[in-house]
């Protein structure tokens, strides 16, 4: 086919949805951007201090003073709901930029290898696959402590096999098509084709599959927080602020459902960033 | 019963009769592309016709529209006439009353066409009418024995089978006694015998002509490939780029083909009985229907275009010349002009060539011996190559024929290094090939810049994410790392394969199959070697981009002086490009010698038996007066 | 597959199974040894620092054997389910495990039956009615779903259905079969919602492949009844990667228990593994740890038989003729 005519409706189409569907993820990135400001500044642009605890005015409603009202030790939820956002994002970024990194290096290893180096990495990947993660940290962390980076680390062991996989199933599709056979024969080293001529047909995939991953770290390391084994307690952080906000439930819920709404808004936005990027740079490149 | 043979159409009383019939896609946006912009043919009863067309040409899509199985998203306009009411005005329920017991269709790839997780003999039987299936399990037994049996499976077990423990050929019989199960009056076959091997391919169409008459069915064949329509089929309907441009009974058409689409389709194959010198070819790629709409759709293409091809669409109108036949309906607005130009080009590229076969080349560029290749899938191990033999010098140009299973394409990846042979040697250009990872990086590299391979998908032979530049570059600098100048190289390298140089910032998904193909080409020549090896470089393509490529590999080994190592499973290209010819079956060289004395003489069984298998070679049965070989 | 072979399948995969465990109760084991403190420490808890107390723990936990001398009394044990007593509450572990079994295991069940029912069902509807409103809604809906952990749906279940519209109770497992179900609704939904979330999009997905391929057109084409497609080709080749996917969905199950106990204070395992986990009391670590890695595993080789129930190509080996 001509080229004129050779634009698959994939493009067409996805550049019809990219038009309907892009006020979303317009929204999307710009929770996601406020949500980077709030965690990069911190207490600096919060209007209270968020530690800072008044006993007279405990478990209040929203007001002027205090636009969400405050909790239990009659700090201002407003602000430690900003505060909090560091926590929430930090982590999550380790945890998604180490799993990426190490998880595509072993699948595209065992992707591309095969035989002894990839059953060596599918055995533990397999193994890894059904331990309910969030379960083995409590685990660890009923023996060597809590802690909010000792989560982090285990998150990252617990969801490397999770990208080795994803990342080992595209490779295995593309390994043995032949434009890879064709560097081979024409003498291109393995690491080149590994990194120059698989991973970018590996990449869409792998990065949607990042931000896939920071939402999970996400909710996963605020859940941690809710159960008391995350962060120290007293620090701002959505989950911590859930738990500790849940016996006053009915005094002032604003406290509790707050942070609620900003895990849910910040994961959410980062998922169909995840689906729209997969999309977008899948069709760049537009295989049959 | 059959229509007649003299090619005369029954028009009187057809059964189905399609008029008008347009196929669109909306467009995401709004507005719609046009897939099939007209098609009118009739079906007789007991008729069979065929509908010719390439890629793009929409002759699937017509297929669905006429069963109601257009994909979401496409619309079917026109009319389709069949027992006295318009089938696309049927509604979904009433569809059902139709498909299956009225008209049946079997589509193109056996593997995909049956359910995986149910057993064979239940997708018969959950086809049969609705007395038959409600009787009794033995009953019901027994008429799926029945059906079997007239597809000639014999064997009872079959029917115990899951599909995917059955070859692709039973699976398509199968296929077809479910498609048959509520005797339909039509059958619509979709490309039945492609997606098989050669020799498959005839017994199935044997097949589906014997059912035919035991039925009284008419049929509607749809196909690629001119030669199965002239054997099967008593009346051929050429589509291109959604519209018809010729309609003829099947020897007429072949004998004189009254549209320049329908004989640049003709010439494009090579002649299966002798050599000629070029193939004729069909400059460019199919457009899609919405780019040609209101001219000629053939136009852009053709050799004798001129400006009045372009003021409308030509309709398909009868041919009223000396010495053609009545009811002959071409679109080809300037026939009387160009016909008898059309006859000469025809004649000048059915010349023979008498190619001059010098003697084997004393020195091998590549010798096999013995070479032996075992798998082990598991437990099971799998003898791809059990003992090959096989030379091949400097600048021969050398075929190897054979079917899936034969080994050829284990032998090819053998050269190139892609897998070691269990024993036996490979020796190329003097160094021992047997075993690449024990030869130092020097002569690694020597071997590699003396045997280069070309794939038969050129859909996945390019890196998608790559541009043509960046591929052909690297395909440049992996060789030579001192290279100087390299866009000058690629654009050298694009221009000798016929592509302009501007083609190398575009990306593979921007280009043709044919284009891709060229590009692969180019990418094996970047290092300059001495053999090129083409495992069914064509195959993967379209009938008239298929005769540029096998120009372009001539054209390449005259200026060139390289050899090649040509892997097909078709003969008439073997015989169009190759001097010597290796015949392999089952992992085995069974025949061996300079082509056209293997294909005219053939002493081998298994080498008479696939000469035999192509279509047109000889007839299934006679289909009109001029054909039969028998 | 005779009989026979599937002895050998089970057999097989028991045996990889068992090894896992093994190894798990190793790793669960050494826990005692890798967490920061003397051993001793660690054991004694809240409680007084006595030489009584001191030679009892050491005889107790025969801290002065060989580390896998240690290891070995203590599998012997476990696998008959002594796990030794809790430091907090010096009760036999198993006890404590066996009073908190049955509200856990009766809000998995209920959140597995949920995840199910509506994962399956939403993922085909979404399927059948694809690009349209019903499709995109339940898309857009299983992807805050997923977004939202167990713990913040509880809370906002409580809020909305318990405390703004007074329809359920927000805490406790209640009494009784109905009592029980009627309390652990709103946990086991809030438990079921990422779990079916992510069984939406699988199964849409699975339904979709299946569509778009051609033994469907072939089926329709023989002017099969549209059911007899939905049934025979659409829902039998979809369960297949659904089926596949349920260790996941398990795992999920299992991990929002933690959660949502918690939240709506039901004194479950999951509870008792957090409750555990802060006071670091290691035997009860060790036995609900233990306890829960053999569900899994079992759960998993149900998982398997299923896959292999389903697809007859795993069945019977590909390529077999």
């Amino acid at each position: 086919m001509s080229t004129a005519v050779a634009l698959p409706a994939e493009i067409t189409g996805a550049g019809r949805r990219r038009r309907r569907g892009s006020w979303l993820i317009s929204a999307c990135l710009v929770v996601v951007g406020v949500v980077v400001v709030m965690a990069v500044f911190g207490s600096a642009i919060a209007p209270q201090d968020p530690n800072a605890q008044n006993t007279f005015f405990i478990l209040a409603r929203p007001s002027g003073a205090h636009w969400l009202g405050t909790d239990s030790l009659g700090r201002d939820v407003f602000s430690r709901l900003i505060a909090g956002a560091r926590t929430a994002f930090l982590g999550p970024l380790v945890i998604a930029a180490s799993s990426m990194l190490l998880g595509n290096l072993l699948g595209l290893l065992a992707g591309y290898r095969g035989g002894r180096t990839d059953a060596l990495i599918m055995r533990w990947v397999d193994l890894m696959w059904a331990v309910p993660g969030l379960l083995l940290i409590i685990v660890v962390a009923g023996a060597l402590g809590s802690g909010y980076w000792l989560a982090v680390g285990l998150l990252i062991v617990l969801t490397v096999p999770f990208d080795t996989r994803v990342v080992r199933g595209v490779t295995l599709e593309q390994a043995p098509r032949p434009y890879v056979e064709a560097a081979r024969t024409l003498g291109v080293p393995d690491w080149r084709i590994m990194l120059f001529h698989i991973w970018p047909n590996v990449s869409p995939v792998a990065i949607a599959n990042a931000f896939l991953v920071f939402a999970g770290s996400l909710t996963s390391l605020a859940g941690l927080s809710f159960l008391g084994l995350g962060v120290a307690p007293g620090t701002p952080d959505w989950g911590l602020m859930l738990s500790e906000g849940l016996q006053d439930l009915f005094v002032n819920p604003i406290a509790v459902l707050a942070p609620g709404v900003m895990i849910v808004l910040t994961a959410t936005s980062m998922n169909l960033i995840g689906d729209w990027l997969q999309e977008r740079l899948s069709s760049k490149g537009a295989a049959r | 019963m059959t229509a007649s043979t003299t090619g005369t159409v029954s028009t009187a009383d057809p059964v189905l009769d399609v008029t008008g019939l347009r196929v669109t896609r909306a467009r995401p946006g709004g507005g719609a592309d046009t897939i099939v912009s007209s098609v009118s043919m009739s079906l007789g009863a007991g008729e069979t016709i065929g509908i010719v067309g390439e890629s793009g040409s929409g002759k699937s899509m017509t297929a669905k529209a006429i069963t109601g199985l257009l994909p979401p998203g496409l619309t079917a306009h026109g009319e389709v006439r069949y027992g006295g009411r318009n089938l696309l005005e049927l509604r979904e329920k009433q569809w059902r009353a139709v498909r299956g017991r009225e008209i049946g269709m079997i589509l193109q790839d056996p593997f995909t066409m049956l359910n995986p997780v149910v057993r064979c003999g239940q997708i018969i039987a959950e086809s049969l009418p609705g007395e038959a299936r409600r009787a009794g399990r033995a009953q019901r037994r027994a008429e799926v024995a029945r059906r079997l049996a007239e597809v000639g499976i014999r064997d009872e077990s079959v029917a115990h089978r899951y599909p995917f423990q059955l070859s692709g050929g039973m699976r398509q019989r199968v296929a077809i006694a479910a498609a048959l199960a509520r005797d339909p009056r039509v059958l619509i076959a979709d490309e039945p015998s492609t997606a098989l091997d050669v020799a498959t391919q005839r017994e199935i169409l044997a097949l589906i002509q014997q059912i035919q008459r035991a039925h009284g069915m008419s049929v509607i064949m749809i196909t690629h490939d001119l030669r199965v329509a002239f054997a099967v089929c008593e009346r051929v309907y050429v589509l291109y780029a959604g519209s018809l441009v010729e309609a003829a009974p099947a020897a007429e058409l072949r004998d004189e083909p009254l549209h320049p689409y329908s004989q640049g389709l003709l010439l494009s194959e090579p002649p299966a009985g002798h050599r000629v010198r070029e193939l004729a070819v069909i400059p460019g790629s199919v457009p899609s229907p919405d780019q040609v709409a209101g001219s000629c759709t053939f136009a852009p293409r053709c050799a004798w275009a001129a400006p009045q091809c372009r003021q409308g669409t030509p309709p398909l109108a009868e041919v009223e010349l000396p010495g053609v036949v009545p009811g002959r309906l071409s679109a080809c607005v300037r026939l009387p002009e160009i016909r008898a130009e059309m006859m000469l080009a025809r004649e000048r590229a059915g010349r023979e060539q008498h190619q001059a076969v010098a003697g084997r080349a004393e020195t091998a560029l590549i010798s096999v011996r013995d070479a032996r290749k075992v798998f082990q899938q598991g437990s099971r191990a799998v003898t791809a190559l059990d003992g090959v033999s096989l030379d091949v010098g400097d600048g021969e140009s050398v075929g190897i024929v054979g079917e899936s299973g034969s080994g050829k394409t284990t032998l090819a990846r053998l050269l190139i290094g892609l897998e070691r042979a269990t024993e036996g040697q490979v020796t190329i250009d003097g160094i021992p090939a047997t075993d690449w990872p024990a030869l130092s990086g020097g002569d690694r590299r020597r071997l590699r810049g003396t045997v280069q391979i070309v794939f038969q998908d050129p859909y996945s032979s390019l890196n998608p994410m790559r541009s043509i530049g960046w591929t052909l570059a690297e395909a440049i600098t992996t060789h030579d790392r001192r290279a100087r100048n390299v866009p000058a190289r690629v654009g050298d390298l694009l221009a000798s394969v016929g592509l302009p140089a501007s083609y190398a910032q575009r990306k593979p998904f921007a280009l043709s199959g044919g284009e891709r193909q060229r590009v692969a080409i180019a990418r094996a020549l970047a290092v300059r070697p001495r053999l090129l090896i083409c495992d069914e470089p064509v195959s993967a393509l379209d009938v008239s981009v298929q005769a540029q490529i096998l120009n372009l590999l001539t054209a390449l080994r005259a200026e060139r002086r390289i050899g090649y190592l040509f892997i097909t499973h078709d003969l008439s290209i073997v015989r169009q490009i190759t001097d010597y010819l290796y015949v392999m079956r089952h992992g085995r060289v069974v025949e061996s010698g300079p082509t056209e004395g293997v294909l005219t003489s053939p002493r081998d069984a298994y080498t008479i038996k696939l000469i035999e298998s192509v279509p047109g070679r000889q007839a299934l049965t006679p289909r009109s007066a001029t054909t039969s070989r028998e | 597959m005779t009989a026979r072979g599937w002895a050998f399948f089970l057999a097989r995969r028991l045996a990889v199974l068992a090894l896992l465990l093994v190894v798990v109760s190793f790793a669960v084991f050494s826990l005692l040894y890798l967490s920061p403190g003397s051993v001793i420490d660690t054991l004694l808890g809240t409680n007084p620092r006595t030489p009584a107390e001191l030679s009892y723990l050491t005889s107790e936990y025969h801290l002065n054997q060989p580390f896998l001398t240690q290891y070995w009394i203590w599998a012997s044990q476990a696998v008959r389910l002594h796990f030794g007593n809790s430091i907090q509450t010096s009760l036999p572990v198993t006890s404590e495990i066996r009073q908190r079994l049955p509200v856990s295991l009766f809000l998995g069940v209920y959140a597995y039956i949920l995840t199910v029912l509506l994962g399956v069902g939403l993922g085909i509807a979404a399927a059948l009615r694809r690009q349209r409103l019903a499709d995109r809604g339940i898309v857009g809906a299983a992807i805050v779903a997923l977004s939202t952990p167990a713990f913040v749906s509880g809370v906002f279940l409580i809020y909305l259905l318990g405390i703004q519209v007074r329809l359920f109770p927000v805490a406790g497992p209640g009494t009784g079969f109905f009592g029980e179900l009627w309390h652990l609704t709103l946990p086991a939904v809030a438990l079921a919602l990422t779990a079916t979330a992510y069984l939406v999009k699988h199964t849409r997905a699975a339904v979709i492949g299946v569509l778009d391929q051609d033994y469907v057109t072939f089926a329709r084409a023989r002017g099969l009844t549209a059911s007899r497609v939905l049934t025979g080709y659409i829902l039998r080749n979809a369960l297949i990667p659904v089926v596949t996917m349920s260790g996941l969905i398990l795992s999920y199950v299992i991990t929002g228990a933690v959660l949502v106990e918690d939240t709506f204070s039901l004194p479950g395992i999951g509870q008792l593994l957090v409750q555990s986990a802060t006071a670091k009391d290691l035997p009860l670590i060790q036995g609900v740890a233990m306890v829960i890695a053999v569900v899994i595993v079992l759960a998993n080789l149900l998982a398997d038989v299923a896959l292999m129930a389903v697809d007859p190509r795993i069945r019977l080996g590909r390529g077999s003729r």
